[in-house]
């Protein structure tokens, strides 16, 4: 793979390509979960790479298909999981409560997490991702598999949370419009492990740069 | 007329189940009446103290040391956990009258550890201490090797996200590790407490002093025989059978819900 990506604070960015072009494998880098051969990961001045720095000390949120709820918990334990020593303050709890009404989680709160639905889950993965306030977000396919309806729902409150923390995103999917409506302003198309096109979703439109790009942005 | 075919099936496994379980039946073997009288009590009530205390006694040095060890070799690479599986199933696979003389050799004042340990007072031949150290030789691969397939069992991408959420390796292993693999290592603790509890072949050598159940079962037998050894046996199954009965047929119930 050979993959250069940079990202302003605030910014989204949209890794779009066929599968096994490599998207998942750029954010699992970046996430700590695989290692990569060479290169570096950096945010805000916080090295990454080389050397890998350990997951705990990594400040990013990391949703992906797969909700990862800890199944011995229940839905507020998840949500409140990754805040030091469990103990909330004013501020972190008035917070949590505008995640929880702004998903509709109210009705699980006390629910034990493998309780829930499919649905459900994805809400609570994604209420105690942003629990963190992480400055960076890596979303890898986490709508994949959910009606439109709650898609589209997710997307917007992501959008909606993005604009008023500040915080970046780069999110993965091979559902163009997907990552369309969350990253409209910057896409970066990924082919075999390596960038083929980059700019905004307009440009990728008007000339895709491969042949196999043209027919997965065809839908559009 | 047709007998249906489930039927046979489950009256075969009935029978199954019957045989194994045929020879609880000796517990009304007419044998004349049983011995319990001051020169059985007094002895056999003190091998059931001996039993139940220095086992759970065992058990705290397994899970201490068996714990962190089965966490280490859960996540080496398949290679060296290879290795350290095989060093753990040699002291399982060795004759347990085997495993008692090596232990006296070695901890006895032969043995580089033993006299050690025989400068500083500590007696390892029919003791208290020698007693607990050949249940825990007893009983650790069975814990460990169990606890590695019980902490293997839970999903590595949810002890990651908790990583993510900013828990150190520690506090994950506390928060997630434990509580998922819980059931799976009271099964692995519970077999290494049968097995130590009913240990004969290396206790008999290495501590035939403090006489724990099966080492007194033993003496009764050849003392005084049958009529004097089935009370010993009803308290020995009592004191060691329901407890780990219980946690595998929790561990199954939960594993089928």
């Amino acid at each position: 793979m050979d993959v250069d990506l940079r990202l302003g604070q605030g910014c989204c960015l949209g890794l779009f390509g066929a599968s096994g072009a490599g998207k998942s494998t750029v954010l699992a880098c970046i996430a700590g979960i695989e290692t990569p051969d060479d290169g570096y990961v950096e945010l805000d001045g916080l090295k990454f790479f080389p050397p890998s720095l350990p997951l705990y000390k990594r400040p990013i949120g990391y949703l992906t298909q797969e909700p990862g709820l800890f199944p011995h918990l229940s839905v507020s334990e998840n949500i409140t999981f990754g805040i030091p020593g469990n103990r909330v303050s004013k501020e972190q709890l008035e917070w949590i409560e505008t995640l929880r009404d702004r998903l509709q989680l109210a009705p699980l709160w006390n629910a034990r997490a493998s309780l829930i639905s499919g649905g459900q889950a994805r809400r609570v993965s994604l209420a105690r991702m942003l629990a963190r306030k992480p400055p960076l977000i890596l979303l890898d396919e986490p709508f994949a598999g959910l009606d439109r309806q709650l898609v589209r729902e997710l997307i917007d409150d992501l959008v909606f949370w993005s604009r008023t923390m500040a915080f970046s995103m780069i999110a993965v999917d091979h559902q163009a419009e997907v990552l369309q409506r969350l990253c409209p302003a910057q896409a970066v198309v990924l082919e075999e492990g390596k960038i083929v096109q980059q700019g905004p979703w307009e440009e990728l439109c008007r000339a895709p740069a491969t042949p196999l790009l043209r027919s997965l942005l065809a839908p559009l | 007329m047709t007998i249906n075919r489930g039927w046979i099936a489950r009256a075969g496994a009935a029978l199954f189940a019957a045989v194994l379980l045929y020879p609880f039946t000796a517990l009304f073997a007419r044998i004349g009446p049983w011995q319990w009288g001051p020169d059985v009590r007094g002895p056999a009530l003190s091998s059931v103290r001996v039993s139940l205390l220095l086992t759970a006694l065992a058990m705290i040095v397994i899970v201490a040391v068996g714990t962190p060890a089965a966490a280490y070799i859960a996540r080496c690479r398949a290679r060296e956990r290879l290795i350290w599986q095989a060093v753990l199933l040699i002291p399982i696979l060795l004759p347990p009258l085997a495993l008692g003389i090596l232990m006296t050799l070695a901890f006895g004042p032969y043995g580089s550890v033993g006299s050690w340990l025989a400068r500083y007072g500590v007696v390892m031949t029919n003791t208290p201490t020698a007693f607990v150290t050949t249940q825990v030789y007893v009983g650790m691969g069975y814990y460990v090797l169990g606890a590695v397939a019980a902490l293997d069992a839970v999903p590595v991408m949810l002890q990651k996200q908790a990583a993510l959420l900013g828990l150190t390796p520690a506090r994950v292993f506390l928060r997630v590790t434990l509580p998922l693999s819980r059931l799976g290592l009271a099964v692995a603790l519970s077999i290494a407490w049968v097995r130590a509890i009913g240990e004969f072949g290396a206790v008999v050598v290495t501590a035939y002093y403090p006489s724990g159940m099966p080492v007194q079962l033993w003496v009764n037998l050849q003392s005084f025989g049958l009529p004097a050894v089935l009370p010993l046996l009803v308290v020995f199954i009592a004191a060691a059978l329901p407890l780990p009965w219980l946690i595998h047929v929790l561990a199954q119930r939960q594993r089928y819900a």
